[in-house]
């Protein structure tokens, strides 16, 4: 068998994204490497073919997907529950956590300048965010961070798909800057 | 027009000036929400906030929703109107002519608002990733139909298996024949045996009538055989202490088979059919 189908075999059955190390679990003879370049070969054939499907990478892993422009038509069949929209209060904190991880709550709800707890129990509910570890401040507060399910629910490879810092509308020069670090530098606050 | 803070007179009442406006309060995810609405629906720059306008607007704009919110969110609304008159009442102080100051009072509350602002921007960019993700399908999309599959795992089993493992039911064990107590000993037969056991001892241990059987039914026929063969004059019961062996012995008339002149003998006999009727019950 040649590594591209093993791996397109392993892609098709999944039901959720496979990682290069597991997808390698299907043979002896597959390393990390050759499973990516089984998904490059895979994914110019199933571009130059036009499938209606292609392999995207979600977070660490792999996963078969279908072509957005196909979702008109496979909304008209019943289709197993998906987790609903988040929230804006959701995506809020989600957004803070996101840029900002790790952080307490306390640091979420200065920036959203409303109570945090129940939508933090809701993004830990749907696994979107894992407390990380504990900040330094009083009571050593839980700190969170997003999770592999974050960059799923989203479609991203890595926190990198976000939108860097400066790239957003932010301002005030004056010092500190409100926009703490940038998701690759997550910035060690909490506490106080 | 949007009076300059700086200028308005103190004490003014505050309010707005002549356009109002309403804002349903539930839409805003908080007092950070209600005040950027307020400031880009104006457009007001933010970096020089009318601050009496926006807060006479943002005390309105809570004034009717606060009693029908829960006291949590109400609260959050309250600190930011608190905030928004601490700056007010800071920026209204009378101050030279060429003030400069040190920190605009407002620096702060900008600073959040951007923030805010910011994490706006995000929050669209998750929502509109959120949004693309869901346009890819996933295999499972559609779902399975649910009767085979809860069906299934019962099914997979032959009939030659379900007769193999019927055969494997070992047969059930022939009945337990329980021994039924009140038939098994009557005080007559314990008082022959202790008629036949003092003949020859004089001395017997009233465990020797209940050991070799070991049965509740035994010891309450031993125990009457031996009262009432007491009550007869025929033996005599003995014990030295408390729960030490009861040991019975043949009276002095001699060989247990009582005597001619045994008058206990001939009524003896009734009683101790009439005791193990009784024990037969």
């Amino acid at each position: 068998m040649k590594p591209e189908q093993i791996v397109e075999a392993t892609l098709f059955a999944s039901q959720t994204p496979l990682t290069p190390s597991e997808l390698a679990r299907a043979d002896e003879g597959l390393s990390e490497q050759a499973v990516e370049e089984a998904i490059g070969v895979l994914r110019a054939r199933y571009e130059a073919d036009e499938r209606a499907f292609q392999i995207y990478q979600l977070g660490d892993g792999y996963q078969l997907l279908t072509r957005p422009e196909f979702a008109p038509y496979l909304e008209r069949f019943d289709s197993i529950p998906r987790p609903p929209h988040l929230s804006p209060a959701a995506l809020e904190s989600l957004a803070i956590i996101a840029y900002r991880q790790p952080i307490g709550r306390i640091e979420i709800e200065d920036v959203r300048g409303v109570s945090a707890t129940s939508v933090l129990r809701t993004l830990l509910d749907w696994e979107l965010i894992e407390v990380v570890g504990r900040g330094e401040g009083l009571g050593r507060p839980l700190l969170y961070g997003t999770t592999e399910q974050f960059l799923e629910h989203f479609g991203l490879k890595s926190l990198e798909d976000l939108p860097p810092v400066e790239e957003l509308p932010v301002a005030l020069g004056a010092g500190e800057s409100p926009a703490g670090g940038g998701a690759a530098h997550p910035s060690p606050t909490a506490g106080t | 027009m949007i009076a300059n803070p700086a200028t308005r007179p103190p004490g003014s009442p505050i309010g707005i000036g002549g356009e109002s406006f309403v804002v349903e309060l539930d839409r805003f995810q908080g007092p950070l929400d209600l005040l950027l609405h307020l400031i880009r629906s104006q457009d007001i720059d933010v970096f020089d906030i009318p601050i009496a306008h926006i807060t006479g607007q943002f005390l309105q704009a809570i004034e009717g929703g606060l009693d029908r919110m829960p006291l949590e969110r109400a609260g959050e609304f309250i600190e930011m109107s608190a905030t928004l008159v601490r700056i007010k009442a800071q920026m209204l102080l009378p101050r030279p002519a060429k003030f400069e100051w040190e920190e605009d009072p407002r620096a702060e509350l900008v600073r959040r608002l951007l923030e805010y602002e910011h994490f706006q921007d995000v929050v669209h960019v998750l929502q509109t990733a959120e949004a693309q993700r869901g346009r890819h399908m996933a295999k499972g999309y559609i779902e399975a139909r649910p009767a085979p599959m809860i069906a299934r795992p019962a099914l997979q089993v032959t009939l030659e298996e379900l007769l193999e493992a019927a055969a494997r039911i070992p047969e059930p064990l022939p009945p337990v024949n329980f021994r039924t107590p009140t038939a098994t000993v009557t005080v007559g037969e314990k008082v022959s045996l202790l008629r036949r056991l003092i003949g020859k001892a004089k001395r017997v241990a009233l465990d020797r009538l209940i050991k070799p059987w070991g049965t509740r039914a035994h010891a309450v026929a031993a125990l009457l055989a031996a009262l009432e063969m007491a009550r007869q004059q025929v033996i005599r019961i003995e014990q030295t202490k408390p729960f030490s062996p009861i040991w019975l012995f043949a009276l002095g008339n001699g060989d247990g088979e009582a005597g001619p002149d045994d008058p206990g003998h001939e009524t003896g006999m009734p009683v101790q059919e009439a005791a193990s009727e009784r024990g037969a019950e």
